[in-house]
């Protein structure tokens, strides 16, 4: 399936509020911040280990999935978010509904990465309220975007999903099924 | 020229029965090779619904142990579609009126789709 990352990238970006200014400043703190995210990403996997819906995904791949979870904090960091980023971000959701894993998991995980992301933020920014508060937002948009991205690729990928379960059951060829949702296109 | 045949078929299947009111030769993919439809109806719909009422019929057929699929009949207050398949790759629907006699339908039909078949 071919998608336009430029478009999605800018959609993306529309409802986060990522702007130009907000990646210039999350790849300027991105010095000082990555070095710190091994620890956000132990804490987070140390968290999901004791939900126990979430646990069971994880078994015997914490991890290798710690190290690739500290690249894409990094990843935060440094930029830039263009349309490979998308992409990126968009294949990680394919992962995900790949493995079954619960819509829901992405939001509720953002949401952890989001908590900690901001703990560490205070604690390196927090003399200076105002400079803390812009990456604050900062960091919320370009998490926000990810996420965006992600769960446009989940709902594309379970539509996709649901689709080749129909065709099996009713028998439908994927040629004849596009062949019907053409003959109800608005003529 | 193969199209003509068809039409030539359907046109004397519409020509046994007055209750016959539609009739339409379709590809298993749902593409309309030839039809005699009134000018209200949709051919890409009727082709694409046939099609895929027979697929449908097909695996219900199966899944319920009815053996091979011989037709898909369908009746509503305004009438009859009846579906059934001519050759492997063609499928055959026929809308008749609602106080139609199925039986000589079903004949006219069986024999109009072994035609097409042999024409295919």
């Amino acid at each position: 399936m071919s998608h336009d990352f430029d478009k999605l990238t800018h959609y993306a970006k529309s409802f986060s509020e990522l702007t130009p200014e907000r990646e210039a400043l999350l790849i300027k703190v991105g010095e000082q911040i990555k070095p710190k995210l091994a620890g956000i990403t132990e804490d987070f996997y140390q968290h999901l280990l004791t939900i126990p819906q979430a646990s069971t995904f994880l078994g015997g791949r914490v991890e290798s999935l710690k190290k690739t979870h500290t690249l894409w904090m990094e990843g935060l960091f440094s930029g830039p978010f263009d349309k490979t980023y998308t992409e990126h971000m968009y294949k990680v959701g394919d992962v995900h509904v790949r493995v079954n894993l619960p819509v829901e998991f992405m939001a509720g995980a953002m949401t952890l990465i989001n908590q900690r992301l901001i703990g560490l933020i205070v604690e390196t920014y927090g003399h200076d309220k105002e400079y803390c508060a812009q990456i604050l937002v900062a960091i919320n948009a370009v998490t926000g975007m990810s996420l965006l991205v992600m769960q446009q690729s989940y709902q594309a990928a379970s539509l996709a999903e649901e689709l080749e379960k129909f065709l099996k059951i009713s028998g439908m060829s994927r040629v004849l099924f596009t062949n019907l949702a053409n003959a109800y296109k608005d003529k | 020229m193969r199209s003509d045949m068809l039409v030539s078929v359907l046109s004397d299947l519409s020509g046994t029965s007055a209750d016959i009111e539609a009739a339409g030769v379709i590809s298993t993919d749902g593409l309309m090779m030839a039809s005699v439809l009134p000018n209200s109806m949709d051919e890409d719909r009727v082709g694409a619904m046939s099609a895929a009422m027979l697929s449908l019929g097909d695996r219900t057929a199966q899944e319920l142990v009815r053996g091979e699929l011989e037709q898909v009949l369908i009746k509503g207050d305004s009438g009859y579609v009846l579906m059934t398949y001519a050759g492997k790759e063609a499928v055959l629907t026929v809308m008749a009126k609602p106080n139609a006699k199925l039986g000589l339908i079903f004949l006219d039909v069986k024999r109009a789709a072994g035609s097409i078949a042999e024409l295919l």
